[in-house]
């Protein structure tokens, strides 16, 4: 049996599709990285990633089948869901033929899969976009930090680009060592660690310390219900919430 | 006073208001700006009750020269008093904005002089945030009864959606809790705003550059459980907000007892199951094409506990079913129990590829759980009875809770099925 190994890109993920057609070989599975323990029977072979290859299966899926697609390929994607690589190829493999229709056969498992990964990846790319907390620190730049089960940075900068396009920030998944960092012009997604502690200004404690107060008197104490608060926001984004930490 | 303790007391004061949405608005950002809104609406955090925060929720000042009975910031009361300035006000907005607590501000007030000297304060504000600070996220303002249409019209131009509340549904309610509130007061500013907001919105259909007046329209707030009327009255009401108004949503808000009154119900906590039917029964009607006529009549006036609105609806009405799934148009199906907007939408999709078993129901994620009686598919029913009414009552109540009280909201258990992200997000409703 045979495993094929990218480098974790999208376009090394596009390039393993692209070698499973030219090549004629369909691996058991499409993984991001090297298998940790070492299997009996699987034989690992690692994808080089080729722009231009990947470039081919991008093209062809937007006019061969939709751009819909693509963007529901994108995020199953982002989710970084183990089996989501043979997933999407199974998804592809099956687009190839029904085109523009592929969408549309929600009751195959091959649609329904894909469509499922990529609805949590948006589902939590909503909430994070109301969840995030940014910290004022010295030099004026805005800071948020974050710990999202999928990948969204990327997903997340395009609407702070245009909401807070006045100021600099960056927003950092901590769990990934990634940020999107925005210099009031553009953004782009870097590899990023925090070399020191935050500092916090006094202006932003005063800040955080009036957020706080805020929440603590908006709920009515005959309508406490803690399972609700908790299903409508899980407890583990409240690490970064400045009002729950 | 310092701001800190303002906020705390202006707070406590707003947060029986219960609309925080801040969708209905495509706002952009401008050079040099700060903020823009999301048609969709976004929320930021959840309070301990389970209430989604969207928007900075706040009075202005909860002074109040009027009495009335059902309000915890009515003059009689004792409590302590904060006024913010305008000045305060866009500190707060713009700073608690930059840090993403927020999506905008919701800015109410108590009466606290003449209704006009009132309104002209909330005026100054938004326009301060919009002219000065260049702030261009959701606003929401309260239209002060009894101000000039001039003021209304004016702050009209700088927000996004504005809210007039009725809060006691019937012309008796009002007299005996709110004596000095006239119901044509509350209905001025309501004709005023509805019809001004029409006319804009038909010449920004002919210019673009036409200045934009309410954009995310109009909204209001019913109080539920502070006086005898009848869920009929209420939704019959609400109805012709929709109708005859053109408003974007009604509020519902379970009545928290503030005070002790002779003519207030003497209860010990909000009728939140009461609440919560109500709000199903009016996304019945904004968006299933239901009428209230079909859900309440004078013999039934009130919702029942054990069953929601819709599956009450069907179980009187079982010559309308069985639903054949192939066939259904939209209308048809989102009347089937537990099939709602988003898996009508998905059957209509699955079916122009091949029609559907209850196989196809399953794997594209309709829950079978009530439907499974109301439908066919293929021509085949599935509910493991006939179908007569007697035999599906027991089968279709909803479990008591178990952990909860009779008016714990674990009741609110509803699929994340969506109509708008922060509507499911809240849970004040969902999918019926
Ligand atoms: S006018 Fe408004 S704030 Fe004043 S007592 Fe009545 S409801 Fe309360």
């Amino acid at each position: 049996m045979l495993d094929f190994v990218y480098d974790g890109s999208f376009n090394g993920l596009l390039t393993a599709i692209y070698e499973i057609y030219y090549r004629r070989q369909v691996p058991q599975q499409l993984l991001s990285s090297p298998g940790q323990t070492p299997k009996l029977f699987v034989r690992e072979e690692r994808i080089i990633t080729d722009e231009t290859k990947a470039g081919k299966v991008y093209e062809a899926i937007d006019t061969k089948i939709s751009s819909r697609s693509l963007r529901h390929i994108y995020y199953a994607y982002l989710s970084e869901h183990m089996e989501a690589g043979i997933w999407i190829y199974h998804y592809l493999h099956l687009g190839w033929k029904l085109g523009n229709k592929l969408d549309l056969l929600l009751s195959d498992e091959r649609v329904h899969r894909i469509h499922r990964l990529s609805q949590k990846v948006s589902m939590e790319r909503h909430r994070l976009l109301g969840l995030l907390r940014f910290q004022l620190l010295r030099g004026n730049i805005y800071y948020a930090a974050l710990e999202p089960d999928h990948n969204v940075v990327e997903l997340l900068a395009p609407h702070f680009a245009a909401r807070m396009a006045g100021q600099n920030w960056v927003i950092h998944d901590v769990s990934r060592d990634l940020a999107a960092v925005f210099n009031r012009k553009e953004w782009v997604a870097t590899d990023f660690t925090l070399q020191h502690r935050l500092e916090l200004l006094k202006e932003e404690e005063y800040y955080q310390q009036l957020w706080q107060e805020y929440y603590n008197s908006m709920a009515i104490s005959s309508r406490i219900n803690p399972r609700l608060q908790k299903r409508c926001m899980p407890q583990r984004y409240w690490k970064h919430l400045v009002e729950l930490s | 006073m310092e701001i800190l303790k303002k906020l705390k007391i202006l707070a406590d004061s707003a947060k029986y208001d219960v609309s925080c949405s801040s969708s209905g608005s495509k706002r952009t950002n401008q050079p040099g700006g700060l903020g823009n809104s999301a048609s969709s609406g976004i929320c930021h955090t959840w309070t301990a009750d389970g209430r989604c925060i969207s928007l900075l929720k706040i009075l202005q000042s909860n002074n109040c020269v009027y009495n009335c009975s059902y309000c915890v910031n009515r003059v009689s009361n004792d409590l302590p008093r904060a006024t913010l300035t305008p000045d305060e006000l866009c500190e707060l907005t713009i700073n608690f904005y930059r840090r993403n607590y927020i999506e905008g501000l919701f800015l109410s007030t108590a009466i606290y002089s003449s209704p006009d000297h009132t309104m002209e304060m909330l005026l100054q504000t938004v326009k301060k945030l919009r002219e000065e600070h260049n702030f261009h996220g959701y606003i929401h303002l309260k239209a002060i009864p009894g101000a000039d249409n001039l003021l209304i019209e004016a702050a009209g131009k700088y927000v996004d959606r504005m809210s007039v509340n009725i809060e006691l549904p019937s012309e008796r309610g009002l007299r005996l809790l709110a004596p000095q509130k006239k119901r044509e007061a509350i209905i001025k500013p309501m004709t005023f705003l509805t019809s001004n907001i029409a006319a804009r919105k038909a010449e920004r259909r002919k210019s673009r550059k036409a200045p934009s007046f309410v954009p995310a329209g109009q909204t209001t707030q019913l109080i539920v459980g502070a006086t005898p009327d009848p869920d009929l009255q209420i939704l019959k009401l609400s109805e012709n907000m929709y109708k005859r108004f053109g408003l974007k949503r009604v509020y519902y808000s379970a009545y928290v007892p503030v005070s002790h009154h002779p003519h207030l119900p003497d209860i010990s906590s909000p009728p939140l199951l009461r609440e919560h039917r109500i709000y199903q029964a009016d996304w019945l009607l904004r968006f299933y094409g239901f009428q209230a006529d079909e859900l309440l009549n004078e013999k039934n006036p009130n919702f029942t506990e054990d069953y929601d609105p819709k599956t009450d609806w069907a179980l009187r009405n079982l010559d309308y079913f069985p639903v054949e799934i192939n066939r259904a148009d939209y209308e048809k199906l989102l009347r089937v129990p537990g099939i709602g907007v988003k898996s009508a939408r998905k059957i209509l999709t699955a079916r122009r590829m091949h029609s559907l078993d209850f196989d196809d129901l399953k794997r594209i994620g309709i829950t079978m759980k009530r439907a499974q009686y109301f439908i066919t598919c293929k021509g085949k029913y599935s509910g493991q009875t006939a179908m007569e009414e007697h035999l599906l009552r027991p089968r279709l109540t909803l479990s008591p809770p178990k952990t909860a009280g009779p008016e714990q909201p674990s009741l609110f258990s509803f699929s994340s099925d969506v109509i708008a992200p922060e509507d499911a997000f809240s849970s004040v409703t969902g999918e019926i």
